[in-house]
């Protein structure tokens, strides 16, 4: 019983030690982005990394997702012969729900796990210490940029998941299952509302974004400078940034008062 | 030569001090009561078993590894306990050459090289291509500009890391492994880069190598780690001694070599 109290204390502890580092580190990459030089460059190629190599997927998979409401929504609706609400029922759970929280799954496994693995490898070969020794802050050089990076694609392939998503159902429901295409895109319209449903999405995504540049780029530049290392740190990054991600999306969920 | 390795110092000011340093990793002890001093424009070779904190004492100059206790000073300031933006001014008179290079995967021989500069220099674009080409033609690598890292081999990788390290013409060069898993040409290649670099512009170099003759033919010091403390000397004192620590860790031919070399040196 001791033993087994002694491991849970010193688990709790290192769990709040880890808490409070990650927060440590997540300071001073926001510290780093408010010095100059901006980073410019850096930016724009974590932007490209994370973002544009990430679209194909994104489109894909919201395309797909949109399929499969499309089609399970128009059956369980016709149920009750309410399926004309397809285009209502597809938009509010693509843009509250779906959108970023699948945008936030599916960002982590592609760039949240490259962008550990690249920082992580980047130390086990001591690049890290070789900008250090050059005086350039790694924090600076390395972590901010593909911190932002993420950050800043993330609303961003959202709002093209939901997109595609939309486009998914509208194929299935209007195209494939001769739903009226003005009832689709009307119901569409007047039930998603700016500041509740859209406003929500981004600001969802923002933070879902906020916490994978975070775990991501602090479990790369903390791994052990080792292949062991690096690999725990990239599982670590996606499983622990999933859980935030959907433990995050409840408590949004729940203070927004839906 | 002295145990707790002041010789050379005596003749020469010392570049880098290390007085009573104690680093344990975990319950292996590193050092345990570290003195050593590396004279000013002179070539210090460290030596010494697998294991015995080299590369740590070269991290350890360049502020990448704390001590436990004990004081490194690198001309004359005390580096332990500084912040890191301290430790920054301070490593702008440090060059270091990684084992594995350290180049940055993602960018061009060129940038890597360009890097120091363009990030602490004043220079012009242009200015920073002639310093960039001066460097990467002074380590023999002119046409790899537009190259990767990862499509350089070890040798090549190696020299552009020297012309990094050399570029921004730091006071201090610390070479880690210079020669490990380079062939004879690469290694004679990049000794006498070392030893051009010493004498032409009076840079104070560290060396850690396993390479005995090239360490021995380059050295004008040499200090030996043994167990978390130093012996140090130049190659001839090395010859002359009989010291166990020393005659074991050279071995018949290292000592035969060591004779020879400076009997030849000193034009016997």
């Amino acid at each position: 019983m001791k033993g087994v109290l002694s491991r849970l204390g010193a688990w709790v502890t290192g769990g709040v030690v880890g808490l409070g580092q990650t927060v440590n580190f997540g300071a001073s990459v926001l510290r780093s982005a408010f010095v100059s030089p901006l980073r410019g460059r850096q930016i724009v190629a974590a932007i490209y990394d994370s973002g544009v190599l990430s679209l194909a997927l994104l489109c894909a998979s919201g395309a797909t997702v949109g399929f499969v409401l499309g089609l399970q929504l128009y059956y369980t609706l016709s149920r009750f012969g309410a399926e004309s609400s397809l285009g209502t029922a597809v938009g509010l759970a693509l843009i509250r729900e779906l959108g970023p929280v699948l945008t936030g799954l599916l960002v982590t496994g592609r760039a949240g796990s490259a962008t550990c693995a690249e920082i992580g490898s980047m130390k086990a070969t001591d690049q890290l210490d070789g900008l250090r020794m050059m005086a350039i802050d790694p924090i600076h050089f390395v972590v901010m940029p593909r911190a932002l990076g993420i950050i800043i694609v993330m609303p961003l392939l959202s709002a093209l998941f939901v997109i595609f998503g939309i486009g998914g159902a509208y194929l299935i429901g209007v195209e494939l299952l001769g739903l009226d295409g003005g009832s689709y895109i009307s119901g569409l319209e007047s039930a998603v509302a700016f500041r509740e449903d859209v406003l929500q999405s981004i600001v969802k995504s923002l933070i879902f974004g906020v916490l994978l540049a975070l775990i991501s780029t602090y479990r790369g530049y903390a791994c052990a400078p080792n292949a062991v290392g690096v690999s725990r740190a990239t599982t670590s990054t996606v499983v622990t940034t999933s859980v935030c991600i959907l433990l995050a999306d409840f408590v949004l969920t729940s203070l927004w008062g839906v | 030569m002295s145990a707790e390795g002041l010789s050379l110092s005596d003749q020469h000011s010392s570049h880098v001090e290390i007085e009573g340093v104690a680093l344990r990793f975990g319950d292996r002890p590193v050092f345990s009561d570290l003195h050593c001093s590396f004279p000013r424009g002179k070539i210090t070779v460290i030596m010494g078993p697998s294991g015995t904190g080299k590369s740590t004492l070269l991290r350890m100059i360049g502020g990448l590894q704390k001590p436990d206790q004990g004081c490194v000073r690198v001309a004359g300031q005390e580096i332990v306990g500084l912040s890191e933006l301290e430790l920054g001014r301070m490593r702008k008179q440090l060059g270091m050459l990684f084992q594995n290079g350290a180049l940055l995967d993602s960018m061009s021989i060129f940038e890597n090289v360009a890097l120091p500069l363009r990030e602490h220099g004043r220079q012009g674009e242009d200015e920073i291509r002639l310093h960039v080409r001066a460097g990467l033609e002074a380590v023999g690598l002119p046409d790899v500009d537009d190259l990767l890292p990862g499509e350089l081999s070890g040798g090549m990788l190696r020299r552009a890391a020297l012309a990094r390290a050399i570029v921004s013409e730091p006071a201090v060069v610390l070479c880690d492994e210079p020669f490990s898993g380079l062939d004879p040409p690469n290694v004679s290649r990049i000794e006498s880069l070392l030893r051009d670099l010493n004498r032409n512009l009076g840079l104070t170099l560290i060396v850690t190598s396993h390479h005995m003759a090239s360490s021995l033919r380059m050295a004008d010091q040499v200090l030996l780690l043994q167990e978390g403390h130093s012996i140090s000397g130049s190659p001839q004192e090395l010859a002359e001694s009989r010291d166990s620590a020393i005659v074991d860790f050279m071995g018949e031919d290292g000592a035969e070599y060591l004779s020879h070399h400076v009997s030849v040196k000193e034009g016997h």
